[in-house]
Formats: C-alpha cells, sequence, structure tokens
C-alpha cells in the first residue's frame, strides 16, 4: 500500500499515515489497497481521504468461493475462501433447506438434490458488502469530528470528503481534483 | 505521618503482614488478589514503615514505592468513541495505576471535533472531585491548542498529554506532555514505554506540589485514618463496589449513597469531633450513589472555632 499524505502539520501528517496504514491491516483491508491520498487541513478543518483499491468489489457466486463437484444424487461443495462460509450456508439453507445441506467438515458440504448450474448462479456476495466495510475502515480512520462528509465513488476509486460544519462548494471542488488525480472519473459531479 | 508503600509477593503467610499493619496502626488502602499472586497497598506510620518492610521481604514479597498511592486520578479523553480509546487513554490510566492512582477514564460528551468540542459545568465539576486530571488529546496542533480551552477553569491539576507540542497553552494546564497523539496500538515499544513513565513522572511532579502545600497547612485527620475508623460501618463494609473507600489527598471517595448515609457521617468521631464539623460532606457529582468527603485543614477548624 503506498500512502501518499499533503499537509502542513508535519506531526499530524506523519502519525495520520502511520494511522490509516495501521487501522486499515487491522480491518484485514491493507490487501486490497493499491494506494492512497490523504489531504490534511485541520486549520481549515478539511480531510481528504482518497482510495485506490486494486479491484473494485464486484458481485460473488459460490463457484468463486468454492469448488463443486457433482455426485449421484447432488453436489459436493468445498469451500475455498472461509469468509465465506456463512454466506454459502445461508444461501443453500435457503434455497434446498436445512435438512438437505449436510455439513461433513468446517469446509466440506453435500447438498442433496442439488445441480452444479444452480449453485454457479447462486449469489453469495453483491460486492456492496465489501464496498460498506471499505468505507467504514475510511471513516474509521478519519478524526472524529469531522463528521460532515461526501462520498465520491467510481469503480475502484473512493474518495471521501469531510469536515466538521458545512461542507463549503470550494472544499468540495478540492476533494473531487482529488478524486480525478487518483484516476476518478472526470465526470464526477456535485 | 502516614506512609504509602506497595507489597508484591505470594499470598501465603500475608496474614502475618495484615497482623502487622494493624499492629502499628496502619490501613490497608488496596488488596488485589490474582491466583496465588498477592498486591497490598498500604499506608502506615512512618516511623514502623521499616519493621513493615522487615515483614514483607521476610514472607517472601518485594516492598515497592508506590508514589501516586492514595490519589484518585481521572483520564479525560475528549469522547468514549473508538477514535479517541481505547489507545492511549488506557495506557496511560495502567501506567498510573501502576504507579499506585486509583483512575478513572472519562470520556466527554461532546468533546470530539476543533471547532465544536466543549465542556459542561457538570463535567468540570465532576473533574474537580479527582486528586488530578490527565487531558489525552490528537495528533494535530491546531486541534490541540483549540481544544486546551476544555482544561480552563479546572480546579484540579491538570497534565495536558498530546502528539505535537502546542503553544500558547502553558496557562492552561501544570504540565505538558507531546509525542503520544491518537494510536491505532497498545504503546508496547521501548520509547513508548518511557513515554508512559514520563506522563506518570509528571503527574507526580505535579501532585507533589499540591502534597507540600498540605504540609505546610496539614489535615485535621490523615485521610488513612478516617478510612479505618469508617471502613467499619456495615453499609461500606457490605458495599459489592470495587474500592467502597477511595482515598485523595484531601479527603475520600466513599462509595455509599450520600442521602440514606449523611446523617450517620457527619455524626462519626474523630479525635472526639463530628466529622461533619472537622469535614465537607457532600453527594459526588456524578450521582448520588457516593459521596466526597473533604477534610478541613487545621487552621481551618481552629478558625472555625474561634468564631463560635
Amino acid at each position: 500500500m503506498d500512502v501518499d499524505v499533503i499537509g502542513e502539520d508535519k506531526y499530524g501528517s506523519a502519525a495520520y499515515a502511520k494511522l490509516f496504514e495501521e487501522i486499515m491491516g487491522d480491518l484485514n483491508k491493507a490487501t486490497l489497497i493499491e494506494r492512497v491520498k490523504l489531504v490534511l487541513k485541520p486549520d481549515v478543518p478539511l480531510f481528504v481521504f482518497s482510495v485506490v483499491l486494486k479491484a473494485a468489489p464486484s458481485r460473488k457466486t459460490i463457484p468463486d468461493a468454492a469448488t463443486i463437484r457433482f455426485e449421484i444424487d447432488g453436489v459436493h461443495v468445498t469451500i475455498t475462501q472461509e469468509r465465506y462460509a456463512p454466506d454459502i450456508l445461508r444461501v443453500l439453507w435457503a434455497r434446498y433447506g436445512r435438512s438437505n445441506v449436510v455439513q461433513q467438515t468446517r469446509f466440506d458440504l453435500d447438498v442433496a438434490g442439488a445441480k452444479e448450474e444452480e449453485l454457479a448462479e447462486m449469489e453469495i456476495s453483491s460486492g456492496e458488502e465489501d464496498m460498506r466495510e471499505i468505507m467504514g475502515a475510511i471513516w474509521r480512520t478519519m478524526p472524529e469530528g469531522i463528521k460532515n462528509r461526501k462520498t465520491l465513488i467510481d469503480g475502484h476509486i473512493i474518495t471521501v470528503v469531510a469536515t466538521e460544519e458545512i461542507l463549503r462548494p470550494e472544499m468540495l471542488e478540492e476533494g473531487i481534483q482529488v478524486h480525478r488525480f487518483m484516476g476518478g472519473g472526470a465526470r464526477c459531479s456535485r | 505521618m502516614f506512609e504509602v508503600m506497595m507489597y508484591d509477593g505470594g499470598v501465603y503467610r500475608s496474614e502475618e503482614l495484615f497482623e502487622a499493619i494493624e499492629d502499628v496502626g496502619g490501613v490497608v488502602l488496596q488488596r488485589n488478589r490474582s491466583s496465588q499472586m498477592l498486591t497490598v497497598i498500604m499506608s502506615i506510620p512512618g516511623e514502623d514503615k521499616e519493621a513493615i518492610s522487615r515483614v514483607c521481604t521476610d514472607i517472601g514479597g518485594v516492598v515497592k514505592e508506590v508514589p501516586l498511592a492514595g490519589t484518585e486520578i481521572a483520564v479525560v479523553g475528549p469522547t468514549l468513541g473508538r477514535h479517541h480509546m481505547p489507545h492511549p487513554i488506557c495506557d496511560i490510566a495502567e501506567e498510573l495505576r501502576r504507579y499506585g492512582a486509583i483512575t478513572v477514564v472519562m470520556g466527554l460528551a461532546r468533546g470530539r471535533g476543533k471547532l465544536t468540542s466543549q465542556i459542561s459545568k457538570v463535567e468540570k465539576d465532576i473533574i474537580d472531585e479527582y486528586d488530578a486530571a490527565v487531558f489525552m488529546l490528537g495528533n494535530f496542533k491546531p486541534c490541540v491548542e483549540k481544544k486546551a480551552d476544555l482544561m480552563r477553569e479546572i480546579h484540579v491539576p491538570t497534565v495536558l498529554v498530546c502528539g505535537p507540542r502546542p503553544e500558547g497553552v502553558d496557562d492552561a494546564c501544570e504540565a505538558i506532555i507531546d509525542g503520544v497523539g491518537r494510536k491505532a496500538s497498545r504503546m508496547r515499544l521501548p520509547d513508548e514505554r518511557a513515554k508512559l513513565e514520563e506522563v506518570a513522572d509528571t503527574v507526580d511532579d505535579v501532585l507533589r506540589d499540591k502534597k507540600r502545600s498540605l504540609e505546610e497547612d496539614p489535615l485535621f485527620v490523615h485521610p488513612a485514618e478516617v478510612k479505618q475508623i469508617l471502613e467499619n460501618y456495615e453499609p461500606i463494609d457490605m458495599c459489592l463496589r470495587p474500592a467502597p473507600i477511595v482515598l485523595h489527598l484531601d479527603g475520600l471517595r466513599v462509595k455509599i449513597p450520600y442521602e440514606e448515609h449523611r446523617e450517620y457521617l457527619e455524626n462519626v468521631l474523630v479525635y472526639g469531633r463530628k466529622l461533619g464539623e472537622v469535614a465537607y460532606i457532600s453527594p459526588s457529582k456524578i450521582d448520588n450513589s457516593s459521596v466526597i468527603i473533604r477534610i478541613k485543614t487545621r487552621s481551618q477548624v481552629e478558625d472555625e472555632d474561634r468564631a463560635r
């Protein structure tokens, strides 16, 4: 993760670069982030946090997080990404009922009466949740009193412009410029 | 003069220590048992310090200096939100406890933000109940300088702990320690541990001035002696709250409801005088479930006697 900090407060800039890395690391989001630009103006106060993700969070189906094997009376599922295990179980239970989903081990499931093509289409994550978690992580890194926020999202680029009281047009304009600099859409509007 | 020290050792033969403390007329301020280990903070007459130290070493423990024992200190953050808590506020509170203080962590209701941070009269009054307050602020210099106003009009000694060195706020507090600021992890590194020790040493220095002024005009009775008298009172003896009596430099916090026990507390005899005559007894500003006793100085009591 490449963190670029712009700010006149020497101590605060260095401290926030470290804070950002630590908090993202704690929340397991550091690996998703390619580069970051933090504009810190505590005098105003105005904070612009712009994050470029390695890839935009997208819709996930069961084959994205598990391998599926056809068997005589159903399908055998081996979960390969543990974090999606609850979601996989949830959708399988909803579709086939608990009695038809037998969890042999932590990662191995037998689904009676299921077909491979059905499972291939079942959505376990819309990508919104990932986005929400990343947004939550960004908000957590910002100072607590900076509550008035505007978020710009363009695929895999997220920019949060935040201030304490009124978010004035020139503040938003500064945020949009940072967003564009990071590769955000030129059409980004207020 | 009573002196405070800490025993750190095993539970084995600890009864001998408690008997020795009782024999010399001392008081156990705090007793913490963890499995087979025991720490006892005690207040004993100065002339018996050596004898008690000998008992401590005889039973296999060590005697430690606890310069902040007998004090209650508030560690105040702008809020109790995750941005300001738990690091490093809890680290500072823990370090102060290692120095013997009883600590309380407090967050302000509207302390966040640079332009909108506030402290209410009630919050100031609550902080004034403690012996000292440590204010923990953040990483940006203009924010720290602005929020230093939160400490004005607080009458107990205050120590400001923050990231950058603020300018123009020296009159708002007794001491400033920079280089801490907002953190997302515990203060474990050697330089961070050194910083925590610096905070505790600074609080000790600040309180030493207060102790010195109390030595010049001593209290009518030492708070530890009042504790000794009160701890046999049944509601206090039966109180399930941790540390039902907490010592302050100039009094005590007794964790029983004020309304129900005011009469007893005012009439209990201390050196032939009613406690209500030699101390101010009032309900805590936090709520009515505890009582603040502020002992008057000898000169104050003499003045009042003459005026009668």
